[in-house]
């Protein structure tokens, strides 16, 4: 009987899987490994051995990598991009930005395809989408011959001012698939991103050109093979925005699945403040050689409209997550004779010198084995078994020439790398406008937890939050997710010239195009619902902000321009810490954002602990230069309830927490430990 | 409990202070950022901060603009000059944009504050950002000024803030520019940022304490100058020069105006000489000594330390010689509104000299500076005035093992974009008819220099346009036996009997229908052509970055 709601996040060594059991009302977490060359093996694996019978999966929702790592790995199909005649170098152009300031030697960001791969198009409208000169037909047919002959794997199609009117790239694509058959990649910037700026949207079809095959491909094996064995909840893709898709809706939309990595995380944070009433959080996540920042205010995410990999520019809506160089590997070294962790990284190969693989450079994963923070039998979950004294031995290296014995390196690698992210997110948060103090942390992902407390500490942020499963914490919050769809329309006019009838009208057809997708989606119809909303900035602005709207007719209202002038500028002091009330605006873009309500899952519920003791034990653990003796405790033998002072560390298959002196533990009611100063100052 | 002075500071102290006053700088940044009213702040990042010690030697600085390195100091050390060192007042705020003492033109606006801790002056913070209009004869800032006072008004430094209140020099401010309710905006972002910069530094303070402290950054310093001083060391003795030229001054077009540069190597110390440029100009391709201090700095950085923050370690090997008089050390009433035209071409003479030192870290030169359009008159379609100002990219030097980049922002113009096409046709009355990499422009060699871009605009209206072209008389040059650039070309209507060619103009009349062409220079070539393989010549005639007849005429192919 359907009973199970499942979720998969495919990470480069493991797969987590997240079962939720809605008659039990709990969850269960395991790993299996990933299997590259043949994910979809992997990850029936995994499931199996998590629900005996995959015909009880009710709903089955999936975070894809597969994009993504294509992209990375740059083995995409190639792509052969048709642009308008006299512009069609936009897309190599690249808007001539140079972001090293002090490198002589500075290359722009690799591109996809060359320039050999690029075909100028006849044809032009204007800036209000009509026609100056008509689509070359010729020139079209001649590119899907030249596509057949030369082996493209895909056609990306950019137009100027498509935006306005898609009449030349759609004509472009029914002449192209006359010519490559009907199941031809051809990607049409309009589709992609109805946006304007001719580059980003461009680049935004050559993506989805580029490692849509191999998405596609992917998505297809998966749901055959989960049909095989019985599955029959419709797979549900993990999107970049935060929200999900049917497999079916992604295979056609790509591009939307590229970046949905690391926004589980973020969406399991946005759960957190919805059940833990702490509405403004920062997650961090830190893996081997990165560390990752993601922020919730007011409890909702923090969703930008365009997102960049590898310098190349996307426009959709994505989830931010702000990467800090530093990590388990960043690799401590002497430069004039001072001391310096990271930015470089040992990466997996050799390693951090404790994982054995011929690394001999201290890394800050040596440093918290060497000071009893990590225990060499549990790491990552007793797949890895560390080597403590090859991790002296690395310390050694460095600490002799500054006079340290290896624990005081150690500890002063672990400080030095804390004081980098802590000062990392306090500019990230002050770039947002926001008060570290007034803000919760909440830690996931192998490493987070292991550092989460010095960085509150340093930032003097009072509660660190690290939830059940941190390991497994983004496929944890994938369950928490709604189907969404993003609708755009560039708009582009000033105050004084706004015709509200027209925008109201406009506004109305995208939300009845948004709840037909959801319709289409699966979504019964009283769980349909649509947001409107306008990109407004003022004039001569490059960037907008997103301003809500009550309704699609909200532009009919009395007063409606000023009351969205009133409304954008109290947003924009909000971001910008001033605004300017009167100074004319401009709208850019509407929006409607088609949500799907899957339904609220019951906040897990946590065994409550029959007695204040429970099962640990004390080792001596350094801090601060000084052996402490230190609680430590398997996450599994404690319950809800139970309490107990630092310092301590608490270890699970998945992670380990590390809490230093001066800190309180608590376990709530839903298993998240809850570790607060013990200074009421919040120093 | 009796407090012990700190004899030997531990390393890991001295690394957790060196990461915080960079981070305290990086904040202070995001504040401006964040507050600031005009979108060349925000978005193209035209400003700079820094924290500085009791001595204006600097502890942290962001990124920022290029051109703003390592010149900020100069804003205290000009007033305790003139006032001595009890001038400092807790409370106080000072602002400056002479571009006698600054260095670059009036709309680079230093804003900077002591800051006090227990009484006492514990150092200062500083910041300077690109104002959008100071007054000046034309909006902006004019193309053919002859006297600084055209330019816009002028401020030695004086107090904005008196302990605490806002002084009248607001006021003055208020009534003397264009566009006052951003300019106020701006300068308040930036007064802001003052704040952060010493919130931080307080807490540092109050964290280590000032023995701590100080001991730390003597650390940090010598930390950075031993770097500096053993990659000073590694370059071979003697003397290199390089010469350059601006095409003219914008007001005596025939007039070239050579740029000199003596560079001698001596042990670990490195002295830069400029003093054979040419005298100072009537046109407005000036700049104050402590700008060409700053580009000389920034052509060191790109070759000494291009990966490390500065500091006051930073520099320490080099000295500079700049003369009093000359378009790089120019005095009262030198007109400095495109005081970066020569500076762009200063820090490429850098590593043109240096070549023979260091063939591994030059680059051949790039095209130049920002080679810029504008445009202004009234659009119909909405019954508007506009106005419109690009810099427009080019083409960069190629190095040892690699071409050089195509189409991409000079150097002194930061992290700039250009406009999107999309934007450029709905906001005002241009078409582009073409926006493409210009063959041939890179020049050859066995690495090829980066091409610059074609952009034709159709005026759909009538306008008035300005140009600044530069660089035609010395294009982007070779080295190592790489072939010069094609340097840059602009063309009226072309092809028809109106058909005019000029680089530089001021409010030059166009009617509908009327056509512009510009041509963008490419970037130096670097080694002999007769390296470069055939494979790579066919990849860059297929590819459409060189024509099969230039490959013929340049490679022999």
């Amino acid at each position: 009987m359907p009973n199970y709601r499942v979720s998969m996040d495919i990470g480069g060594t493991f797969t987590d899987i997240v079962a939720y059991d809605q008659h039990a009302g709990t969850y269960t977490a395991t790993k299996s490994s990933t299997t590259p060359g043949n994910l979809s093996a992997g990850v029936i694996a995994g499931l199996e051995s998590i629900v005996d019978d995959l015909s009880d999966i009710e709903f089955l929702v999936h975070g894809t990598t597969q994009g993504l790592n294509a992209f990375l790995e740059r083995r995409g199909v190639p792509v052969l991009l048709l642009a308008t005649a006299g512009v069609e170098d936009t897309y190599h152009i690249a808007r001539g930005p140079r972001l090293e300031l002090y490198n002589a030697q500075y290359r722009k960001p690799s591109p996809l395809l060359e320039r050999k791969d690029v075909i100028g198009v006849g044809g032009r409208l204007d800036g209000q989408g009509l026609e100056i000169r008509p689509l070359d037909e010729v020139a079209v047919r001649q590119a899907g011959r030249r596509a057949v002959a030369e082996g493209y794997g895909a056609v990306a199609v950019a137009f100027l001012f498509s935006y306005k009117n898609p009449a030349h790239e759609l004509r472009a694509r029914e002449i192209l698939l006359e010519e490559l058959g009907e199941d031809f990649t051809v990607s049409l910037s309009h589709e992609a991103a109805k946006e304007w700026r001719e580059y980003e949207r461009t680049s935004s079809a050559v993506v989805e050109a580029y490692t849509g095959p191999v998405v596609r491909n992917y998505l297809l094996d998966l749901e055959k093979k989960l049909g095989d064995r019985g599955v029959e909840a419709p797979l549900h893709i993990m999107q970049s925005s935060g929200g999900v898709l049917t497999a079916e809706s992604a295979r056609k939309r790509p591009l939307q699945t590229l970046l949905s990595g690391p926004v589980g995380g973020a969406m399991g944070d946005v759960e957190l403040a919805g059940v833990s009433g702490n509405r403004n959080l920062i997650g961090v996540d830190m893996g081997g050689t990165s560390f990752d920042v993601s922020l919730v205010v007011d409890g909702k995410p923090d969703v930008s409209t365009e997102a960049h990999l590898e310098g190349l520019p996307m426009l959709m809506s994505v989830v931010n997550i702000h990467t800090v160089g530093a990590g388990g590997g960043s690799v401590a070294w002497l430069e004039a004779g001072g001391l310096r962790v990271g930015p470089r990284s040992a990466g997996a190969t050799p390693g951090p010198a404790c994982y054995g693989r011929g690394g001999t450079e201290p890394t800050v994963t040596d440093a918290n084995l060497v000071l009893g923070r990590v225990d060499p039998d549990w790491f990552a979950g007793g797949q890895v078994s560390l080597d403590r004294e090859a991790a002296i031995a690395a310390l050694k290296t460095v600490g002799d020439q500054l006079g340290l014995d290896p624990i005081a390196m150690a500890e002063g690698i672990c400080d030095v790398a804390n004081s980098q992210m802590a000062q990392a997110i306090r500019t990230i948060t002050i770039s947002r406008g926001i008060e570290p103090r007034d803000f919760a942390l909440v830690a996931f992902g192998g490493a987070g937890p292991m550092h989460a407390v010095f960085l509150a500490k340093e930032l003097g942020i009072p509660e660190t939050v690290v939830p059940r499963f941190p390991g497994a914490f983004s496929a944890w919050g994938m369950l928490q997710t709604n189907i969404r769809k993003d609708f755009s329309e560039p708009y582009f006019y000033l105050d004084e010239d706004i015709d509200v009838a027209h925008m109201a009208g406009v506004l109305r057809s995208m939300e009845t195009e948004g709840l037909s997708s959801l319709a289409s989606e699966g979504v019964p119809e009283d769980s349909r619902l649509t947001n409107a909303s306008v990109d407004v900035r003022y004039q001569s602005q490059e960037f907008a902000l997103n301003v809500p709207l009550t309704s699609a007719d909200e532009p009919e209202s009395t007063d409606f321009v000023a009351a969205l002038a009133t409304r954008f500028s109290a947003m924009y002091h909000e971001r910008y810490g001033h605004s300017n009330l009167g100074a004319p605006i401009e709208i850019v873009a509407l929006r409607t954002q088609a949500v799907g309500d899957l339904g609220r899952l019951d906040a897990p519920r946590f065994a409550t602990a029959q007695s204040a003791e429970f099962k640990h034990e004390i080792r001596p653990v350094v801090f601060e230069h000084v052996e402490h003796q230190t609680t430590v405790v398997r996450r599994d033998d404690l319950a809800a309830g139970h309490a107990f002072e630092g310092p301590a560390i608490i270890v699970e298959q998945t992670a380990t927490t590390v809490v230093p002196p001066g800190f309180d533990v608590i376990v709530d009611e839903f298993g998240s430990l809850i570790i607060r100063t013990q200074d009421v100052e919040g120093n | 409990m009796t407090i012990t002075a700190v004899k030997t500071l531990d390393p890991v102290t001295v690394e957790i202070i060196r990461n915080a006053l960079t981070s305290a700088a990086d904040d202070m940044n995001a504040t401006l950022i964040r507050s600031a009213y005009s979108p060349i702040l925000y978005e193209g990042g035209d400003c700079v901060v820094a924290l500085l010690d009791t001595e204006h030697r600097v502890l942290g600085q962001s990124a920022g603009l290029p051109l703003f390195l390592g010149n900020l100091e100069t804003c205290s050390i000009a007033v305790e000059e003139l006032y001595g060192r009890d001038v400092w007042k807790e409370g106080d705020v000072w602002i400056l944009n002479d571009s006698y003492l600054g260095g670059t033109h009036l709309n680079d606006v230093t804003i900077f504050a002591p800051i006090f801790d227990d009484g006492a002056v514990v150092g200062f913070a500083a910041t300077r950002a690109h104002w959008m209009d100071m007054g000046s004869k034309d909006v902006g800032g004019s193309m053919d000024a002859t006297d600084i006072f055209q330019e816009g008004f002028r401020m030695g430094p004086v107090k904005l803030i008196e302990a605490g209140i806002e002084t009248s020099v607001v006021d003055l401010i208020r009534t003397n520019v264009r566009f006052p309710y951003q300019t106020i905006g701006d300068m308040h972002a930036m007064i802001a940022a003052l704040r952060m910069g010493t919130t931080r530094m307080k807490e540092l303070v109050g964290r280590y304490g000032m023995d701590q402290l100080d001991a730390a950054r003597d650390e940090i310093f010598r930390q950075t100058e031993e770097i500096e001083r053993e990659t000073v060391r590694n370059i071979p003795d003697g003397v290199y020069e390089a010469e350059g030229m601006l095409d003219n001054d914008g007001i005596n077009l025939d007039t070239p105006i050579p740029i000199r540069l003596k560079i001698t190597v001596s042990g670990d110390t490195v002295d830069f000489d400029v003093t054979g440029s040419a005298d100072q100009t009537m046109g407005p391709v000036n700049c104050g000594a402590a700008q060409a201090v700053s580009a000389l700095r920034v052509g060191y950085k790109l070759l000494v330390s291009p990966d490390s923050n500065s500091n006051g370690g930073s520099f320490r090997p080099l000295t500079t010689q700049v003369r009093s008089g000359s378009v790089l050390g120019a005095v009262a009433p030198a007109p400095c509104q495109w005081y970066f035209s020569h500076l762009g071409l200063l820090i490429d003479l850098v590593s043109k000299a240096m070549a023979p030192a260091m063939p591994e870290r030059v680059a051949s030169a790039s095209h130049g500076d920002s080679m810029i359009i504008t445009a202004a008159g009234f659009d119909p379609r909405f019954g508007r005035n506009f106005v419109t100002m690009e810099a427009t990219l080019g083409g960069w030097g190629a190095w040892q093992g690699t071409d050089g980049e195509s189409a991409m922002i000079n150097n002194v113009n930061g992290s700039l974009k250009d406009l999107p096409i999309e934007m450029m046709e709905t906001r005002y009355p241009f078409r582009i008819n073409e926006y493409s990499i210009r063959p041939n422009s890179g020049g050859p060699g066995q690495w090829r220099g980066g091409n610059g871009v074609i952009r034709e605009y159709e005026f759909l209206a009538d306008c008035v346009v300005g140009l600044w072209f530069e660089r035609s008389k010395t294009p982007a040059w070779g080295l190592f036996g790489g072939s010069d650039a094609q340097g840059p070309e602009v063309v009226f209507n072309p092809g028809r009997s109106d058909e005019v060619r000029t680089l530089k103009a001021n409010a030059r009349k166009v009617k509908a229908g009327d056509i512009v062409r510009l041509a963008v220079g490419g970037g130096g070539g670097f080694g002999d052509v007769s390296q470069r393989s055939r494979d790579e010549i066919t990849y860059d005639i297929v590819n459409g970055f060189i024509t099969e007849d230039f490959a013929k005429t340049h490679y022999g192919y």
